[in-house]
């Protein structure tokens, strides 16, 4: 497999001590760094029948494949080798490098600093006796998770697969999808203490260069002991720090990130989670789902605008209940604020507390149900929908109507393929119903219009975060809120992949036939 | 103090001081859907009918009471007796989802310009609700009859006042809007629809008003009232009402009865019918154009008569025509002779037609008006038979 990563140069240099001479002085040495913890493991074996060598091999337990140290390196240097003719010239090590060990690869250990970081990304390290430069064999091999079924972006057509907590798996996902030689891959190591690899990926031609280096910039200024999720980088890297909308979209579905490369986008792997970044993120993806475009584009058009129809809903239904029944009754029909009326008979609050229970209470049903251990959840269920929907209407603590609302705004938040952007939305009905009980309708516009100022006002990695809306791009509306048919969808985002817009040859020729 | 800090707290501030002015929780409103005023010794009586959301809902079963609730107050001002209901009604009274306003004979005999005042002024009040007068009885004894079917009877009357307008034609849907403005035209004169209450007066409060198969009391809609200025000056019978609205082009649909060649009835159901008033001045003279346009189809034979040949559609054309004209001429004969009411806006379409002659005779209008000039043209064309061709008492003859 060929090599993409650069690792040598891009690790932290703090200890670039050369090794010692002596074999037992660097084992001491490095038993005492890693402080003599028990999984590491020191094997000192002598090789060669003649002219013998003590060398010792150090890997730690669980991280490597111990099935692959004793066939292909105990037991080559033990019972197959005959002899090193270059023992006497102090190059057993080239010998072994060259003609002994059965493993891919294999690369020379001259300092400590590597030669931590080899051993704890699950490398064996072989050490020579009166030799300065020792070997790393890739061993690896930690348990790590099979390729799944996505669980957070279940589609009905389309690939089963998603991403592992493997950084590798999850690059040779997304390569097998996209087999170009233009898919370049560049690796950092960043958080003081994990050592977590982070590789961007992008296909080079497509990916607008200057974003690329300003996603490797503001990644080179993270300043961190750790990384454990992409969620962090997600932190440090994203444009505004206080906006509560996702500037980065982040999936574990190898088509979509495959997608989003392809318009030239830029994705962010961080070894350890399934969730792969994706910059710069448009306020539109995040209303797009995968199986959009495998299905016919009529379908996938009305579905969209069911989406934004949705989202409008989630965010103002309690707060446009709030603001009519309180403000503007004139405006309901006389039968149903006749009816409205009847159901809020007896109700000792006023609609706006109303409805801060209700929100308040299904935002608890929601989180109980999913941090609960799984064999409880049916129990928060029945908590769920007898106490607080049947019983609470049934005692006169609440309206039916607000009932029916609270199931309209939670059916209608799940209804995003992308998870952030659906609890912005929830967190931003609570200011909107506060607005709606103090100014009415003029309230609930008032907060809207502050929404909509926030969305113009943001950028991701910059571009505007509600293109093609706001500025608005003709050219870009074939995906966007509708879908055009598949051989229409020949331009790529025209603000994010700036050198490169056109899909297709012919498209390309046809093109630059127009314009020379 | 910083810039920004100051202006933050002038902010915040703001949002104080506009604090929740006309804040009102469903349950604080007394949902009113009908008003009536009426005149009781240079005091009105104001009238409220207000929804019982809770007996209206569907979800419990009744408990009995009434679904609505009628309020009584007198003032010097209707305004005043509005406001002094507060002391009567357990809730504020909520304006917005009025009906309809019925107006009480008394009232309307003496001048109904200084109630509209307030009800076209308040801006609580929508302007699409529906004006009427009591007939024979006062406004508040109207809105003291529970109907059946439709729960709250202001419901009852705004349905039955819009669909006997559709298809029966004798009544006429004026919202307070057209009524104010044709009050204050120096030429025409307004008509509201008039309500009568049928069977004895003081039953229809009780509940067993609606629990028997036969309801005793019962609202009815008996006519057209005509006003002159603002003062009820009379009512125009069914038949006139209808007439006036053929002229008037409002009507949807009705029926005709027409005689048949030898004897019997034949009734066609009308389903269309435009009307046309054009004015026309000779020599000065104004002259009113009435073109009405008729389409019909046959809807009850009652006598042998051969449908399928071409003359007798012909003979049912002319005779359901020169009806209709008959009609007409005679309400046109009671609206000019007997009333010299311009109610049809005829004053109106002379104005349109030609500015400067109606200018000089703008003034004597009142005197010209009863012998103005009507000419009436009315054409019917009859479209279909039916789901049925000859009538069982045709037997053809072979």
């Amino acid at each position: 497999m060929p090599n993409f990563e650069n690792n040598d140069t891009s690790r932290p240099n703090t200890t670039k001590l050369p090794l010692f001479t002596s074999l037992s002085d660097n084992i001491q040495a490095i038993m005492t760094t890693l402080g003599n913890s028990d999984d590491i493991i020191v094997r000192e074996i002598t090789i060669g029948k003649t002219a013998k060598q003590s060398i010792a091999l150090i890997f730690i337990d669980g991280l490597s494949d111990t099935l692959a140290i004793t066939d292909f390196i105990m037991e080559t240097l033990m019972l197959e080798l005959e002899d090193i003719p270059e023992v006497q010239l102090g190059k057993a090590n080239e010998y072994l490098k060259k003609n002994c060990l059965t493993i891919c690869d294999v690369r020379d250990i001259s300092n400590y600093s590597t030669l931590y970081s080899s051993i704890l990304n699950g490398e064996t390290i072989i050490l020579f006796d009166g030799l300065v430069t020792g070997l790393s064999a890739s061993t690896k091999g930690a348990k790590d998770r099979a390729v799944a079924e996505p669980s957070t972006e279940s589609v009905i057509r389309g690939p089963r697969e998603s991403f592992t907590e493997t950084l590798r798996t999850n690059t040779a996902l997304i390569r097998r999808k996209i087999k170009s030689p233009n898919l370049w891959i560049k690796t950092k190591i960043i958080g003081e203490v994990t050592q977590t690899d982070v590789s961007i990926m992008y296909i080079n031609g497509i990916a607008n260069d200057k974003i690329v280096d300003e996603v490797l910039a503001r990644l080179d200024k993270i300043d961190i002991d750790g990384i454990l999720e992409s969620g962090y980088i997600e932190d440090f890297i994203q444009d505004s720090k206080f906006s509560m909308f996702p500037l980065i979209y982040n999936s574990e579905r190898p088509d979509v990130i495959a997608g989003e490369l392809l318009e030239g986008k830029v994705a962010i792997l961080v070894d350890g989670t399934p969730f792969v970044l994706i910059v710069p993120a448009l306020f539109t993806s995040f209303l797009q789902s995968a199986e959009d475009y495998y299905q016919h584009w009529t379908i996938s058009s009305l579905i969209r605008m069911l989406r934004f129809f949705g989202i409008s809903l989630a965010l103002v239904a309690p707060s446009l209940y709030v603001a009519i029944t309180t403000f503007h009754q004139e405006m309901l029909p006389t039968p149903m604020l006749i009816s409205i009326a009847s159901q809020r008979e007896g109700v000792p609050f006023p609609a706006v507390v109303e409805a801060l229970i209700m929100e308040i209470a299904f935002e608890v049903l929601r989180e109980a149900g999913l941090r609960m251990p799984r064999t409880i959840g049916p129990a928060v269920s029945i908590v769920g929908t007898l106490v607080i929907g049947q019983a609470a209407v049934e005692a006169g603590v609440v309206s039916a109507v607000m009932v029916i609302i609270v199931a309209l705004t939670a059916i209608c938040s799940f209804l995003f393929p992308a998870y952030g952007l659906s609890n912005t939305v929830r967190v931003l009905r609570f200011p909107l119903m506060i607005f709606a009980a103090m100014f009415g309708l003029f309230g609930v516009m008032f907060g809207i219009m502050i929404i909509i100022l926030h969305l113009c006002s943001l950028r991701s990695f910059g571009v505007p975060y509600l293109s093609p809306f706001a500025p608005l791009i003709l050219k870009d509306q074939k995906d966007a809120m509708v879908l055009f048919p598949r051989s229409s969808l020949l331009s790529r985002p025209r603000l994010v992949s700036k050198n490169n817009t056109t899909r297709g040859h012919k498209y390309s020729a046809y093109k630059k036939r127009n314009t020379d | 103090m910083p810039k920004i800090k100051t202006l933050f707290l002038l902010c915040m501030l703001t949002l104080l001081l506009s604090g929740c002015w006309s804040k009102r929780e469903l349950n604080e409103l007394a949902i009113v859907v009908a008003l009536g005023v009426d005149k009781v010794d240079d005091e009105y009586e104001i009238s409220v009918q207000v929804v019982d959301p809770s007996e209206i809902s569907t979800k419990q079963p009744s408990s009995g009471r009434s679904p609505v609730v009628t309020y009584h107050a007198k003032g010097k001002t209707a305004f005043e007796a509005i406001r002094k209901m507060t002391t009567l009604t357990p809730r504020k009274a909520y304006f917005a989802h009025l009906q309809v306003v019925v107006l009480g004979e008394q009232l309307a005999a003496d001048g109904i310009n200084d109630t509209l005042d307030f009800i076209a002024r308040d801006h609580e009040f929508r302007n699409d609700f529906d004006v009427i007068v009591s007939h024979k009885s006062t406004a508040k004894e109207v809105l003291n009859v529970l109907t059946p079917i439709e729960k709250i009877p202001a419901n009852k009357m705004l349905n039955s006042i819009k669909v006997s307008q559709k298809a029966w034609g004798s009544t006429l849907s004026v919202s307070i809007d057209e009524l104010v403005n044709t009050l204050s035209s120096n030429t025409k004169s307004a008509v509201l629809t008039a309500i009568e209450i049928e069977g004895d007066t003081k039953l229809g409060i009780n509940q067993t008003n609606v629990q028997r198969i036969k309801t005793p009391v019962i609202l009815n809609y008996i006519g057209l009232a005509v006003f002159k200025k603002d003062k009820l000056v009379g009512i125009l019978t069914e038949e006139e009402s209808r007439s006036f609205n053929f002229l008037n082009g409002k009507i949807d649909s009705t029926v005709e009865i027409i005689a048949c060649p030898k004897q019997g009835k034949l009734t066609t159901e009308i389903t269309n019918s435009t009307t046309k008033v054009t004015g026309q001045f000779k020599n000065s003279t104004p002259q009113i154009n009435v073109q009405i346009d008729v389409e019909q189809n046959v809807g009850e034979v009652e006598c042998d008569i051969n449908l399928t040949e071409n003359k007798t559609i012909q003979y049912i054309n002319n005779k359901t025509a020169e009806l209709i004209k008959d009609h007409i001429q005679k309400t046109l004969k009671t609206i000019q002779q007997n009333y010299q009411l311009d109610i049809l806006g005829f004053g109106e379409v002379l104005h349109r037609e030609d500015t400067k002659k109606w200018n000089e005779i703008q003034d004597d209008w009142s005197t010209i008006f009863p012998e103005l000039a009507v000419k009436v043209d009315v054409r019917v064309a009859t479209q279909g038979l039916g789901t049925m061709q000859n009538s069982l008492l045709h037997k053809e003859k072979e």
